[in-house]
């Protein structure tokens, strides 16, 4: 229920003064292509060891090409939407891809293609590098091009949990005497029940809720993925329904008021047991590919775009742990 | 709060120590062009990372948070008008470590969204050094820091790197991307010190605002005692009359007015005004009728400081509140 105080764009006009007003031209900012042009090394390992997914003719993902004989690891939750899968490695295509596995901890797949004498990435030794180190990662693409994105480690290597309790899916109106539903959001349990604009909530598995804390101290100790009982009242009529509960932080309102402002972001951005932060900040296609050190090691494989300004990937320990296990197999 | 503010107007100048780190000769380039000159920027990010995070803070309010910089020893905090939300407004300041520390919101700056935080508690806190020089180029590499989304002590706060893009007199550009919990958070300059606090966003990433550092200083004097300068749309100014109370009253025959009802959650209930108590003064103006009293309220504004002379069991004692919003 917190707001995030940062205001979008209603007063950019407000502030555009002519007297001294400067401007960097594109190319010089920080994903400008001459800045970028810096990290050519680092592009030239991207090249060689990002593998691109596409689905049909346009580019879907990226990939970690861990070995010479065509086996590469990309975010399982992309590729279920891709109808027409093939594979780019440096400017050769690959039409034949068979999925070998999957790890659903780390939303992981192990992609092979019919290939040889690939140039695997090379681990870097740790992924326990000062925040401010530079991290590059594969941004667009041509069909024989790779392109590079540049930017920091900007956070703690940490946990993403799904916890923190489970959420209805609901948004209530503000300042009402009862827990009216203001809207009922999109791929939420509470849709899938039927609940509507309108409706008032009057019980959770049994328990009169009136106030909004005593909703939330409810659903606080319960997890995402189980159900819970609810009792609404729709024009005098009370009704129970079963509604399955979805993972807070994936369906908040506050969230979705950052969502809002962040353009494409992983459907799947949570529940990774360990991750870099970092702020590259490409499309939401940037994931699956290698983030890279300024020696052109891997330290990690981006899995996740979690929104406007923060991106995350798989440290390099537990990315060598998941490959070996891969590989094995 | 007089005399908070006496305290505050003699200990604090913005124009105390020195601060002379070198400005990275990379600044000066068009762009980076090899290993050396992206390893100048990262050495020089690294090395003032530490003390400018130590001194970067989440700021908590009742209805979301943003974050803020600490830019004294005891415990000044500059950040964003409309986190702030006003003047004299309660906040909490949560440190990097997770310690909370009660706030006061002194002076804003509504057309640019500057605004200054006094920590109220007594403690020495660690801080970042302004960059008084105006030495800010088009061009300059940058960093943010911030408490996207909220405090979250398992990440700390967020860091990202970027360019200054754009430069007006009241605005900064750059592409740090910035996101909602960052708002009032600071924008430094490789050598670790304040250039500008985040302020809004655009609809796509690179639109990212921040009011410069020379609006803060502009306006020290003012933003130190607690003044509202300027107009919207940051933050709006409390209007007179509309400022809350919240209990009813009967003048008594011997003076005063007798206090016959306290609303629920009401300023005057906060206050602990009971009924029965009989106030006698205002601000130090006697109170004789309800009509006086309700004129007297009238001219104030939500945020105002009452203090108030009563009665209670014909005991005296001096109750202290703030006007809420009607």
């Amino acid at each position: 229920m917190h707001a995030k105080l940062l205001l979008p764009a209603l007063v950019l006009a407000l502030t555009a003064r002519s007297f001294g007003d400067q401007n960097l031209e594109t190319a010089y900012r920080s994903t400008g292509a001459t800045v970028l042009a810096a990290f050519e090394p680092q592009r030239q390992v991207i090249q060689k060891s990002s593998a691109v997914i596409y689905d049909g003719r346009s580019e879907a993902i990226y990939g970690v090409v861990i070995s010479p004989d065509g086996d590469i690891l990309t975010k399982a939750s992309e590729l279920q939407d891709i109808k027409k899968l093939s594979v780019a490695v440096d400017d050769k295509k690959y039409p034949e891809v068979t999925l070998l596995g999957t790890d659903p901890r780390w939303d992981v797949a192990h992609l092979k293609i019919d290939a040889s004498g690939l140039t695997p990435v090379t681990y870097a030794p740790t992924s326990a590098v000062p925040q401010g180190t530079w991290v590059v990662a594969n941004g667009a693409s041509t069909r024989t091009q790779r392109r590079v994105l540049a930017g920091i480690i900007s956070a703690k290597i940490r946990e993403i949990s799904t916890a923190g309790g489970g959420a209805l899916g609901v948004i209530l109106k503000p300042n009402a005497k009862e827990l009216e539903i203001a809207e009922v959001q999109d791929k939420s349990g509470a849709k899938e029940a039927g609940l509507q604009k309108g409706d008032v909530i009057l019980a959770l598995d049994g328990k009169k809720v009136a106030k909004l804390e005593e909703l939330a101290a409810i659903l606080k100790d319960r997890k995402a993925g189980s159900t819970a009982k609810l009792t609404y009242r729709r024009k005098n009529e009370e009704t129970t329904v079963e509604v399955r509960l979805i993972a807070r932080n994936e369906m908040t309102d506050d969230m979705n008021r950052n969502d809002a402002m962040s353009g494409e972001y992983s459907e799947r951005r949570s529940g990774f047991p360990r991750i870099l932060q970092h702020d590259i900040l490409g499309a939401k296609s940037i994931v699956g590919g290698p983030l890279l050190d300024l020696d052109g090691r891997c330290i990690g494989m981006n899995i996740a775009r979690a929104d406007r300004a923060e991106s995350y990937a798989i440290p390099v320990e537990d990315l060598k742990a998941i490959a070996e296990h891969m590989l094995k197999k | 709060m007089k005399h908070l503010l006496a305290c505050l107007l003699t200990a604090m100048s913005p124009w105390s120590a020195p601060a002379e780190a070198a400005r990275p000769y990379v600044n000066d380039k068009k762009a980076p062009e090899n290993r050396k000159d992206l390893e100048t920027i990262q050495n020089a990010l690294t090395s003032a990372l530490g003390k400018a995070r130590n001194a970067t803070v989440c700021i908590e309010l009742a209805q979301g948070s943003g974050s803020g910089v600490l830019v004294s020893e005891d415990g000044l905090v500059l950040t964003a008008s409309h986190v702030s939300g006003g003047v004299n407004k309660d906040l909490t300041v949560v440190l990097e470590d997770g310690r909370k520390f009660k706030a006061l919101s002194l002076g804003v700056v509504a057309d640019t969204d500057a605004a200054m935080v006094k920590i109220t508690d007594k403690e020495k806190f660690p801080f970042a050094e302004i960059d008084r020089n105006d030495s800010t180029r088009l061009g300059d590499w940058v960093f943010s820091l911030g408490h996207s989304g909220g405090f979250d002590k398992e990440r700390g706060s967020v860091v990202r790197l970027g360019r200054l893009v754009r430069m007006t007199d009241s605005t900064y550009q750059s592409d740090c991307t910035l996101i909602g919990g960052d708002s009032g958070g600071p924008l430094f300059n490789l050598q670790g010190q304040l250039i500008g606090i985040h302020s809004r966003v655009g609809t796509n990433l690179p639109m990212n605002m921040h009011v410069p550092i020379q609006v803060f200083l502009k306006h020290w004097d003012g933003l130190l005692k607690a003044e509202f300068i300027g107009e919207g749309p940051f933050v709006k100014k409390p209007e007179k009359g509309k400022g809350f109370l919240g209990l009813a009253t009967e003048a008594r025959k011997e003076g005063g007015l007798t206090v016959t009802k306290v609303g629920k959650d009401t300023p005057a209930e906060k206050a602990d005004i009971k009924e029965g108590d009989v106030l006698l003064k205002l601000n130090g103006t006697e109170l004789k009728t309800r009509e006086q009293f309700q004129g007297l309220l009238k001219e104030m504004a939500e945020g105002d400081a009452l203090e108030i002379e009563a009665l209670r069991a014909d005991k005296p004692l001096t109750l202290t509140l703030k006007l809420g919003a009607r």
